[in-house]
């Protein structure tokens, strides 16, 4: 039965902080927890499975998928564990299946496993200015709960730390309680450290494609290289992306906004919760890199004594802050919260995993956009090899010059991709609509030798950190085009494409040098044979002294190109006119 | 209008054969083998191999005002094998210059669409062939008349023959039995003019005519001969369908400087039509280096003009002209021999009406209007285009 404690409780975890979060992200804590008041949890799960990601029979399972593999990867980052993670899908009927992730992490204590897995946004992370996968966190609760609405069956956990025993059970939510139901308890023999998760659902699909489970993990695996992932998928396919570096990612903290950027809107709000007597202190103790310097030179420029109580601040007032702190100096917000994956470890996996005939990254520095949030970008850039996506061609029916018909049988080919993260966590879904597409399509690719991006096989990958990523809706699978961020990109972008650019244009000389040779070569035998047929001379020597001045010429063509010099061009004859008059 | 009178031939501009004439196989032979020989030697020293000819673009060819015809400059391009853009048009060189060397030996010779034939096959060791098409082995044949200084029927070549003659005008064969025949008494066709009609071929033995009309259509040929139109007005007719061949523009060339005949053109009312007669004048661009002996500065044009569409009441028979027609209109107008007041006007009425008008509109009259009135009005008043 639902007692008025138990709402409390979840009262008391997701008020305080609610209001740190800006609208804008779509999901306002305030809502949900009043949703919570007045309906039980099942609920209002239900009526906001849209805003979970659980929606459409594909994303649904992606996205159950995505709640696993993060689970595992956080628990085993907090642990300082490498992770191995096996994911296996298996089909039990139509549209109906079960699902296991079991990870190697630090396990979670018998006593906890309830309340850590069995209570709705119950999660930690929920409302803290850190850099996290999952941000939200439905977690773990929300998959058990779906599963249990679809299927009516509990979910199966096993669990085992490096102290404790393996132990067994299965889990299942009183939806109307909001709290776990533990069944069939019991021990293993087996010694296992990590967690387990298995579960049924229906109302899902496995497909192949674009938004898959299978380049969900991928994804996963390039942006997470300390991590070695293995997949069996309903056909009983493996496979394994093994970890590029066994170096555990530095930790992300919790940080505060920096000034810089922050709204009157955000101002005023954040004074409201402040535990803070004066705005002054308000604003030291709120804002990330706010000193007594600058509310110094702030108190200068407003007209009004700071010494005021932050609660009762108006929005005039406030608004005259956000000016003020235009015109003061602030050091650069603190990065320490960010955690980039790192340009070393971007290539190493991306060559790994993607395989390309050529990569660069770029690890930009951090930036700040509006809401004073720090972030960051990286990106890399895989051309060639296996890079960008294999699609099938179906066969066209157009006659080549020659009138031949063209090969008619479907050809596969290699188009170009572009695979989103924020926070390492991939994006999947919403691809049109999202800041990192819109941006890679922003740049001419043209003219970093790159003719028809679309058809090219690059990888394009984008990883967008910061404590708070900006998406453009509830379902979490697009980047708001925040200026800044978009700027960051595009100067991230620009910088790998152009050293793609500077390669590429090296290969297509290496490559005109090879021509070159070949064309000499394949027509000096000709030239010999009529020679020596005119005037009887000695083939062997005419040929073997035109191969060495082929070589010569080259090479002294490329000392040339070395000294910077224009090489001679290529003879263009003036002479066009043959007129149909003989 | 037809005469008895036997047309004399004309000895004094015999020296412009003189070259062609007293020239051996064996020279070109000679001058063949030494473009090779040369191209060895360089090889052999390590330079790199050359090949070179005269430029015969826009570049090096200008209008001759004394001569009244187009020349060629004294403009050389020089084509190294090692060199990505020449690599592949060296090699087909030497492949001809080959052919023609082995034709001039062996006392052969072969059409320039044979030649292509003969030398077509797949470069060892890939897919490419020696020659894509046809137009590829006629540039080359091109580049060595330059280089060597000759016309191609010395190289042992001759361009497909087409053009007939008809009339009162009696040769001789010298390549086929020495036949003897009067192009009068061929049949309706008349003579098949071949591609080579230099005088050691082919002799003109006797002439009796008061002027060469060089007709553009085959369909208007036919016409005039069954109206029997030469024999009334003293005409030997050239039928040229379409552009005029070599062959038969070196006989028109002879008629005229051997027999001092007049030359009038008739062809179409529309800017192809009047390149033709362009062409027969002055020469052309491909073929500058030849123009002395191909070239008749004197020719007249008797029609199709614009003004012709008023004067004989033509104005339903015109028909639209095509963009490509009205591009080379345009470019005429530039033509130093086109800069006469009458064919200024003439082809801005083409420009600006968009119309021409064919040979056979005429028959919109009567089928031998063009035989009885049109062109013996015309020719006996001079009114001539100039």
């Amino acid at each position: 039965m639902p007692t008025d404690d138990n709402r409390q409780e979840v009262k008391d975890e997701i008020k305080p902080k609610d209001d740190t979060k800006p609208s804008k992200d779509g999901i306002d804590a305030n809502v949900l927890f009043t949703e919570f008041k007045e309906h039980s949890v099942a609920d209002f799960f239900k009526k906001n499975r849209q805003m979970l990601g659980l929606y459409g029979k594909q994303r649904t399972l992606t996205t159950i998928i995505h709640e696993l593999v993060t689970n595992s990867l956080d628990a085993c980052e907090e642990a300082g564990i490498l992770p191995d993670i096996d994911v296996k899908i298996s089909e039990l009927g139509e549209e109906y299946y079960e699902i296991s992730v079991s990870d190697n992490g630090p396990g979670i204590p018998e006593d906890k496993i309830g309340s850590a897995l069995g209570k709705l946004l119950a999660g930690t992370k929920f409302h803290r200015l850190i850099q996290t996968r999952g941000q939200q966190g439905i977690g773990v609760s929300g998959i058990i709960l779906f599963s249990q609405i679809t299927t009516g069956k509990p979910t199966k956990v096993i669990s085992g730390t490096s102290s404790g025993k393996t132990v067994s059970l299965e889990i299942s939510i009183d939806s109307k309680t909001n709290t776990p139901k533990i069944s069939d308890k019991h021990y293993l023999e087996k010694k296992f450290r990590g967690l387990a998760v298995k579960a049924k659902f229906k109302d899902i699909q496995y497909k192949k494609g674009q938004a898959s489970v299978d380049e969900y993990l991928r994804r996963t695996a390039i942006s997470n290289p300390h991590t070695s992932i293995k997949f069996e998928d309903p056909m009983q396919q493996v496979t394994e992306y093994k970890r590029t570096v066994k170096v555990m990612p530095k930790m992300p903290t919790q940080v505060q906004p920096h000034p810089k950027g922050v709204t009157v809107d955000e101002m005023l709000s954040l004074a409201r919760y402040s535990p803070a007597r004066k705005v002054s202190s308000y604003l030291t103790t709120t804002f990330d890199r706010f000193g007594q310097t600058a509310v110094d030179s702030v108190a200068k420029i407003v007209h009004f004594d700071l010494e005021k109580d932050p609660k009762k601040l108006t929005w005039e007032e406030a608004e005259e802050i956000v000016h003020a702190i235009k015109q003061t100096k602030f050091i650069a917000p603190s990065t320490d919260n960010l955690v980039p994956i790192g340009e070393e470890f971007i290539e190493k996996s991306l060559r790994s995993i993607v395989n390309p005939e050529f990569c660069f990254v770029y690890t930009r520095k951090p930036s700040v956009y509006q809401g004073g949030y720090s972030f960051q970008i990286e990106v890399g850039l895989a051309y060639g090899g296996e890079a960008g996506r294999l699609v099938t061609v179906e066969p066209s029916f157009q006659r080549s010059k020659k009138g031949q018909q063209e090969d008619e049988s479907p050809r596969e080919v290699r188009v170009s991709e572009v695979v989103r993260y924020a926070n390492k966590a991939p994006l999947l879904f919403d691809a049109g609509g999202c800041a990192i597409t819109k941006t890679v399509s922003s740049i001419d690719w043209k003219r970093y030798g790159i003719q028809n991006f679309d058809n090219s096989p690059v990888t394009v990958f984008v990883n967008l950190i910061s404590v708070h990523i900006p998406y453009t809706s509830a379902g979490k699978s697009a980047i708001a085009d925040e200026e800044e961020i978009v700027s960051e990109i595009k100067l991230a972008l620009q910088d790998v494409a152009r050293r793609l650019g500077t390669y590429l244009i090296q290969k297509k000389r290496e490559e005109e040098k090879k021509e070159k040779r070949k064309v000499f070569a394949k027509y000096a035998p000709e030239v010999v044979k009529a020679l020596v047929h005119t005037t009887n001379a000695d083939a062997k020597a005419l040929q073997k002294n035109l191969d060495k001045m082929v070589l010569e010429k080259l090479r002294m063509e490329e000392e040339a190109e070395a000294r910077g010099e224009k090489i001679e061009e290529d003879v263009v004859e003036d002479n066009g006119a043959s007129e149909n008059d003989e | 209008m037809a005469t008895e009178k036997k047309n004399k031939k004309d000895t004094s501009s015999k020296q412009n054969l003189e070259k062609f004439e007293t020239e051996t196989s064996k020279d070109i032979a000679d001058r063949i083998y030494a473009i090779s020989e040369g191209i060895v030697h360089q090889i052999e020293n390590n330079h790199s191999p050359t090949f070179s000819t005269k430029v015969r673009g826009l570049s090096n060819v200008y209008f001759d005002d004394k001569a009244g015809y187009i020349q060629l400059g004294d403009k050389t391009v020089t084509r190294p094998f090692l060199n990505l853009g020449a690599a592949r048009k060296f090699m087909q060189t030497m492949l001809v210059n080959d052919k023609c060397h082995e034709y001039l030996r062996h006392e052969k010779t072969a059409s320039i669409r044979e030649i292509y034939y003969e030398l077509k096959h797949t470069v060892e060791h890939t897919k490419e062939n020696t020659f894509d098409a046809q137009e590829e082995s006629n540039d080359v044949i091109v580049d060595i008349e330059h280089s060597v200084n000759t016309i191609r029927e010395k190289l042992g070549l001759h361009a497909e023959p087409r053009g007939s003659l008809y009339g009162d005008i009696t040769l001789k064969d010298l390549k086929h039995n020495n036949d003897v025949f009067n192009c009068n008494s061929l049949g309706r066709g008349g003579w098949s003019i071949m591609s080579r009609i230099e005088p050691e071929e082919v002799e003109i033995v006797d002439v009796n005519a008061d002027m060469v009309l060089v007709i553009e259509t085959a369909a208007m040929y036919n016409r005039l001969i069954e109206e029997k139109y030469a024999a009334k007005s003293g005409a030997i007719l050239v039928g040229t369908s379409g552009q005029a061949a070599r062959g038969a523009r070196r006989l028109i060339h002879r008629l005229h400087y051997e027999y001092n005949l007049p030359v009038i053109v008739f062809t179409d009312g529309d800017p192809y039509g009047w390149y033709i007669y362009s062409v027969i004048k002055s020469g052309s661009m491909a073929l500058a280096a030849h123009s002395k002996y191909l070239a008749v500065p004197d020719a007249k044009y008797v029609g199709m003009t614009l003004t012709d569409v008023e004067d004989y009441k033509l104005q339903n028979v015109t028909e639209k002209m095509k963009e490509g027609d009205i591009k080379r209109a345009k470019e005429m107008l530039d033509y130093q021999w086109f800069k006469s007041k009458d064919w200024q006007a003439q082809l801005k009425i083409a420009i600006d009406k968009k119309i021409r008008i064919e040979q056979q509109a005429l028959a919109n009259k009567s089928l031998d209007f063009v035989a009885k009135k049109y062109l013996p009005e015309k020719i006996e008043a001079e009114k001539f285009l100039e």
